[in-house]
Parts: structure tokens; sequence; C-alpha cells
């Protein structure tokens, strides 16, 4: 059912075999298996309860799973509080409602980490928050608080929030979805900048085909808490192999 | 003017102008909206016109225009108004008790201290905010006690038995609030919990102080907390009485710090995990400040609760001002019949406080609302 070759590397930054997930009763991820390679970026997509964020949200422990294993940067996902925060520590997360601080400034929300987690002093802290603004474009909003900047705006801030850290993969929860149409772009932009010029890993769940195309080295089709397809943005749009891909695509580009 | 389309170009007529819309604002035009907007709302208001205009001459009159002001003894009241006279000549009492005379400076630099407290914590600038006022609160109560007692400070021993009145009420309540705060804080994170032990004591805690009378609290305090201590040992009353103040609202609190957790997003928890702030980072730097924000209005609400219960106190003979105002009652030179003029006069100071609170809550709410700022 796969086409590309599914292989241990060294290059392996993710590693994720035979995972499983119950909601109660209710069997979310079947028996996933999912290797990344170091600046890697993988579009994930599929219908809605299909389980892709769940299983990006495994990645960095935003949910637990029952069974399988998970390998991030060489450190297993295990219950023990320090591989958790060590693996936290190597991976940012853009959320779907980009979840900024409220009561902080754009600013504080950037160094926050940095000064509490990274131990680096403020001023430090300070410069590394006013590149990684420049970076998406809005320097001139870091005094402001987050309820003042627009959508797409607040979203660059989260990017950046996360790329503050330092991390070596980002996890994307449908940076877009919540977005006015007009916004998408400008976020977009930022991401596929971020995949060009920084050679990030990225494992990106969207339903921008678009950016799928340009962008994404491998492309992950998930139903039902299984990974049904996976190929390359090229023969996975041009040359679907399974009935339930060519559903879903004919369902999300026919308009 | 035909209703059927022709096709021949339409001549334009403009349509005949509206009447002006009746005027919407003014205080005219408040008074026809709100008081007599229909028959049955303007016999409402005629009635309570009525009302208002037969009670408040009356009231004006006894409180202010009939009233004895002057004078120092009960004589001095000779017109059918208020005596006020009784108030002035107590007010020493009311306030402070039988604090020493020359010794009030030490309770009214402790007042100072409070509102001075207040205030800072108001005017300092955001960035280092709270990092001063916090230490400043919590060791606040600490410190008024060390200037009323005297002992540790150099001063005279002014032995608890004597403080009392109005400012007894205000520092009670403020320092059992500051104390409470952080342990309120613990149990409402306890029930949140996920160990069983945690959230069990919280909940048994929680549930007895929130479900006894503060009177009945008040009498533990009073007679059953001693049995507890070791043999020999002295706990002075207003301290016991204190610990019952901090448990009660620190019960009530929790349950006010729960409902605010509750109103997190948990996606502000899942950014603080995903950021890899730790438990207790997360909790202070990102969950308890939103927390605060949302609980302000019942915080608030329970510490006038608390403010107002302090006169409870009287019940087990601590002299605070209702239980002053009961003795002035009582006293053979003053035996007219000044209760009416007493509890308007304990009414009155209680109210003041209680708004003044609630205005400055609401201009916490403002400040804190990030929102909407520009």
């Amino acid at each position: 059912m796969t086409n590309v070759e599914q292989q241990q590397t060294a290059d392996d930054i993710i590693i994720i075999k035979d995972l499983n997930k119950w909601y109660g009763d209710f069997h979310v991820l079947k028996d996933i298996n999912l290797n990344v390679k170091k600046s890697e970026r993988i579009v994930i997509c599929g219908p809605s309860g299909s389980g892709k964020s769940t299983m990006i949200r495994c990645i960095n422990r935003l949910e637990e799973f029952q069974r399988g294993s998970l390998i991030v940067d060489g450190v297993e996902m295990v219950e023990d509080v320090k591989n958790i925060e060590a693996i936290r520590r190597e991976v940012g997360m853009v959320f779907q409602h980009f979840n900024l601080f409220p009561h902080l400034t754009i600013l504080e929300n950037l160094t926050l980490g940095q000064i509490w987690v990274q131990k680096k002093p403020k001023a430090e802290a300070e410069a590394v928050a006013m590149k990684y603004l420049e970076r998406v474009k809005i320097p001139d909003q870091a005094k402001k608080y987050p309820g003042q900047l627009s959508g797409g705006q607040q979203q660059r801030v989260a990017i950046a929030r996360s790329l503050c850290m330092a991390p070596k993969v980002m996890l994307f929860d449908e940076p877009t979805s919540a977005l006015d149409p007009e916004m998408i772009k400008e976020v977009l932009d930022v991401m596929v900048e971020l995949a060009d010029e920084e050679g990030m890993t990225m494992l990106c769940v969207t339903h921008e085909m678009g950016f799928a195309k340009k962008v994404a080295d491998r492309v992950i089709f998930m139903d039902a808490g299984e990974i049904v397809e996976e190929n390359t943005p090229h023969e996975f749009f041009d040359n679907p192999q399974v009935d339930r891909t060519q559903k879903f695509l004919e369902q999300i580009l026919d308009h | 003017m035909s209703n059927t389309f022709k096709s021949d170009p339409i001549e334009f007529k403009p349509t005949a102008a509206l009447p002006a819309p009746k005027s919407t604002v003014g205080p005219i035009a408040w008074v026809r909206e709100n008081l007599f907007p229909s028959i049955s709302n303007t016999l409402i208001t005629l009635f309570i016109v009525f009302i208002l205009i037969s009670l408040i001459p009356g009231v004006i009159d006894w409180m202010f225009i009939s009233a004895n002001w002057s004078g120092t003894n009960q004589e001095a009241c000779v017109s059918d108004g208020a005596c006020w006279v009784f108030v002035k000549a107590w007010s020493q009492q009311f306030f402070y008790g039988s604090y020493p005379t020359d010794q009030l400076w030490r309770v009214n630099l402790s007042l100072i201290l409070l509102f001075a407290v207040i205030i800072l914590s108001f005017t300092l600038p955001a960035s280092f905010r709270l990092r001063v006022s916090i230490p400043l609160f919590l060791v606040l109560p600490f410190v008024c006690i060390a200037i009323l007692d005297g002992r540790l400070v150099g001063l005279d021993f002014v032995n608890t038995d004597l403080w009392g009145g109005f400012s007894l009420n205000v520092l009670m309540a403020a320092a059992a609030i500051i104390v409470a705060f952080p342990f309120s804080f613990l149990w409402a994170l306890g029930r949140r919990s996920n160990m069983p032990l945690a959230r069990s004591i919280s909940v048994i805690f929680i549930e007895f102080f929130r479900g006894v009378p503060v009177l009945a609290l008040f009498f533990m305090g009073s007679v059953m907390l001693p049995l507890f201590f070791a043999e020999g040992t002295q706990v002075d009353k207003l301290v016991r009485v204190w610990i019952v103040l901090i448990f009660f609202m620190s019960g009530y609190m929790a349950e006010v710090f729960r409902g605010g957790f509750q109103a997190i997003p948990s996606g502000q928890y899942e950014a603080a995990d995903s950021v890899g702030l730790s438990y207790w980072q997360k909790t202070l730097l990102i969950i308890l400040p939103q927390v605060i924000k949302v609980s302000m209005p019942n915080i608030l609400a329970t510490f006038v609760m608390l403010f107002k219960n302090t006169v409870f106190l009287l019940i087990i003979g601590i002299p605070e001002v209702l239980q002053l105002l009961l003795t002035a009652l009582s006293n053979s030179n003053w035996l007219g019949g000044h209760a009416v003029e007493g509890y308007v006069f304990v009414g009155v100071i209680f109210w003041v406080c209680c708004f003044s609170m609630s205005l400055l809550s609401n201009k916490i709410e403002r400040d804190l609302d990030t929102d909407k700022r520009d």
C-alpha cells in the first residue's frame, strides 16, 4: 500500500511504530507506522475524524497512546517526565486556534519559553524574538497584545513563538483552518519560506493542497485511524492508488 | 400612480419625506422611553414616585435637618431628629475598640500600610508590579500584627483583648483574605488534580468549610480549636479566629478559582506544554493570571461577604464594631434608644467600604482586559 520505502536509517528524526490509541472503546489510531527523515516535509490530510490531528499530537504528547512506540530524535516517548520534556524541547507546535497567551504581549509570548525553559537572559531572548518576528514580517506588533492582532498575524506570531525555541521538528495542526480566506496566504507564505530556507522538519495537517504540491516531500492520507496511502505529491494527486483517496480528492478538489 | 409596470421611461417622483423620528436622545426622550413607555409602566412609575416622595423628605429631615450634631452627652439630643452625638461620643470606640488612646497611631499606621500596598499594586509599572506587590501583600498581615502587638518592634505591648472596632473588622478581613489567597489556589489545584489523595483532601476541606455556617466555625475556633493544641500552649483568641477566617475564605475562594480554571481553554494548557513549560511554570505563568482575570468579580464578591461576616465575631465576644455598638447601646448614660443611629452608622461605613471595593474591582477588570486594549 505504501510506495515510499520505509526503512529505519540514522536520518530518521521521528520513528513511529505500531502506534495505537483508544478514546475509551473508540479506536482512534490503528497501527500507525511512520518514519520521518530530517528536513523532510510531510503533509497529512484526510477527512475529519480520521485521526490525523491526534497522530501529530501524540508526537509531543498532547495525547497519550496506549500501544506502540514513538521515538523523537533518539528519545523514546515514555511516562518519564524527563523524556517528555526532552522531546517537547525538540518539537514546536502550531495550533488551529493559535493559542497565544492573551495576557502577555507578543514579545512576552515569544520570550517566555526562552527565559523559563532555556534559561536565556532576557535581552538575548528578546533579540531572538525580534529576529523571528522580523522573519514572519510583524516586528512592529511586538508591544501589542494577541487580541489586537488579526488571525493571520496571530498565527504568524504562533509560528515565531515555536521557532524561538529552536525546535528540530515543527508540527502544524490545521494552521489555516480557522483563518479568513485572505489571511491564509500570509501564513502559508511563512511556512513555505520556513521549509525552503531553514530546512525544517515539518509535519503539517492541512487541506491546503496547493501548499502540499509546492512544499511536501510526502503526502499522507489518513482515514478512520489508518494511514491509507502515502506518496510523493505528484503521484498522490495525479495517480491516487486507493479508492478512498480518490473519493477524498474528488471532494476537496472538485470546485 | 399606477401599480403596473410600463415600458416607457418611469418618471422620477420622490416619495414624501417621512416625519422626523421622535427624539431618541436627551433627558426627555430618556424619560419617555424608560419611565412612561406604556400605561402599565406609567402607573408603576407614578406609584414609585409617590412612595419616594412620601419617604425621602422624612428620612432627610431625620438624618440631617432636625438631627443633633453638637454636644457630648445624651442631654444634647433635644430635637426629634437623629442623635449623631451618640455616634460622635462613641466614635473612638467604634473605630479602635479599647486600644490605648496614645497608641492609636499604630492602628492608623496599619490601615495606611494596607491602603498604601493596595494603591501601590495599581500604580506600579506593569513590568514589575506583580514581583513587588505580591511579596508586599504577603508580609503585610504580619507587619500589621507586629505593629499592633508591639513586642517585636520595641513598642509598648498591647494585648489583643484591647484591639477592636471597625479597624479590627478591616484588618481581620484583609489579613484573612491575603493568607487565604495562596491556600485557596492550592485547594483548587488539588481538586482538579489527577492524584486521588490530593483530590480527596481538597474536596473534604473545601466542602467542610463551605458547608458549615460561619457562626458554627467561629464557635469551633474559639471553643474546639484549643483542644487540638498541645497541652499548655495558649493560642490567642484572635489568632484562632484568624485561622478560622482563613480556612473559611480559602474554601470559598477555591471554588471561585476552580470556576476560573474551567473557563481557561484547553489550548492554553496545550500551548504551554508544547513550549516546554513545567507544570508549575505553566500553572503560575500562563494559567493563574488568566484565572485571576476571569475570577475577579467573584473574588471580590467573596471578599465582601467575608468582610461583612466579620461582624459575626461579636458572637464569640470579639470587640468588633457591632459588638461595641451593642455595648454603647446598653450604656447607662445613653439609654435613650439610639439603636437606629447606631445601625445606620455601621451600615453606612460598611456600605462605603464595599462600594469602594466594587469600584476598585471594576478598575482591575478593565486593567486586565487585554483583549480590547489599544
